[in-house]
């Protein structure tokens, strides 16, 4: 590597001391060439930082919050089936196709926080809207409560979720994974059986239509 | 919660697009943060209090994917149709246009080896000090700076192919 590289570098990533930023400043006015690379080391800095910067403003997976707040739990149950699953508890399924792939957890019971995507979906997303989350039904339950059927693709979890207290609370998850092929998202359907049954015992009344919805999410789920 | 799980969770977006500069496909991105925070968790021991969180949590997700690249063939990096779904956004040309400019810099960011690329990672997109990014490479300094100067290079090279 070039001396003359390793100082455009240091340069433009603030790496300098004031003595030596001053002198190749001094430098960069006399060399128009070396002027030239540092905005060319800058601007490809820039590109990278606007290619990658957005990630960090994505909603982040219920998964990946839930691995931080549950891993201490030393007694962590992994568990397959869902019949037996009581309330608050956090459930390993079996993952996909990273080599060492984790475990998604799952919750059934928790409140979803705010931040996590499907929090926001459950807010913001009317049924068969394209996204990472997809909406099904929605319906009120015997309470009263507003409750909604999810599919998450980043969970690799479909369910239930229930509106009570300004929260979403997951009332019965499965996990599920995206068919293969880039059509999943606009099939009518796809809801696993076991959400369907829990929708049918949820269910008081009528599934909202379209209009209702809408006019649902737009008056904040009260 | 107690205070590390929290900094672990306000890190998460950080991770994430750690993890998408190194896995790229969105889905291994996340398998790969869950497997850091897991290990970090397991090893939370380890963490002296004080110093920096990300600087030790990216370590671990460095050799978190180590251990994933070798247990594995991997994939060719492309981009599959069903992720690039997940990407299209219902606006208009601008944002296809900007959509085609982020396509142009993880294809020549794939194309770095695996060394460079998270050099380049962690000092252009994490804005780590050398100092910081050697320590999470576990490398001297020079070696540092070496991946730095190829990737960037390279990155050159190939961009001004393809003007922003």
């Amino acid at each position: 590597m070039t001396d003359r590289l390793d100082r455009v570098m240091a340069y433009v990533d603030g790496e300098l001391d004031d003595g030596a930023r001053r002198a190749f400043e001094a430098e960069m006015t006399a060399d128009p060439t070396l002027a030239a690379e540092v905005a060319a080391h800058r601007e490809l800095a820039e590109r990278l930082s606007e290619a990658y910067g957005p990630v960090v403003r994505e909603a982040v997976p219920l998964r990946l919050d839930l691995a931080a707040r549950t891993a201490n739990d030393q007694a962590r149950p992994r568990i397959g089936t869902w019949a037996a699953v009581a309330a608050s508890l956090v459930v390993g399924v079996v993952a996909g196709r990273f080599a060492l792939a984790p475990e998604p957890a799952i919750a059934v019971g928790i409140e979803l926080p705010a931040r996590t995507e499907l929090a926001r979906a459950l807010d913001r997303q009317l049924a068969a809207e394209p996204g990472v989350v997809r909406i099904g039904i929605t319906f009120r339950d015997a309470q009263g409560r507003y409750c909604r059927t999810f599919q998450s693709a980043a969970d690799r979890l479909a369910g239930l979720a229930c509106r009570g207290d300004g929260r979403w609370r997951v009332t019965t998850a499965t996990a599920w994974t995206p068919a293969a092929g880039p059509d999943y998202r606009t099939a009518a359907s796809g809801t696993p059986p076991e959400v369907l049954a829990a929708v049918d015992r949820a269910l008081e009344g009528e599934t909202l239509d379209a209009s209702q919805e809408k006019a649902a999410r737009d008056a904040g789920w009260r | 919660m107690n205070r590390l799980e929290r900094e672990i969770v306000d890190l998460l977006p950080r991770l994430r697009r750690l993890a998408r500069v190194l896995a790229r496909d969105v889905a291994d991105a996340d398998d790969l943060v869950q497997l850091t925070v897991e290990r970090a968790l397991v090893h939370r021991g380890q963490w002296r209090p004080g110093t920096q969180l990300h600087s030790w949590m990216f370590r671990i997700m460095k050799n978190a994917w180590i251990d994933e690249s070798r247990a594995r063939t991997r994939r060719a990096a492309v981009l599959s149709p069903e992720e690039d779904a997940l990407h299209v956004g219902s606006d208009g040309a601008g944002a296809m246009e900007a959509r085609l400019e982020v396509r142009a810099v993880e294809d020549a960011m794939a194309r770095l080896p695996d060394e460079q690329r998270v050099a380049v990672a962690l000092v252009l997109v994490e804005g780590l000090s050398y100092k910081e990014a050697a320590e999470v490479l576990e490398v001297p300094q020079g070696t540092l700076t070496s991946r730095l100067g190829r990737g960037r290079a390279a990155l050159l090279a190939e961009l001004q192919a393809t003007p922003s």
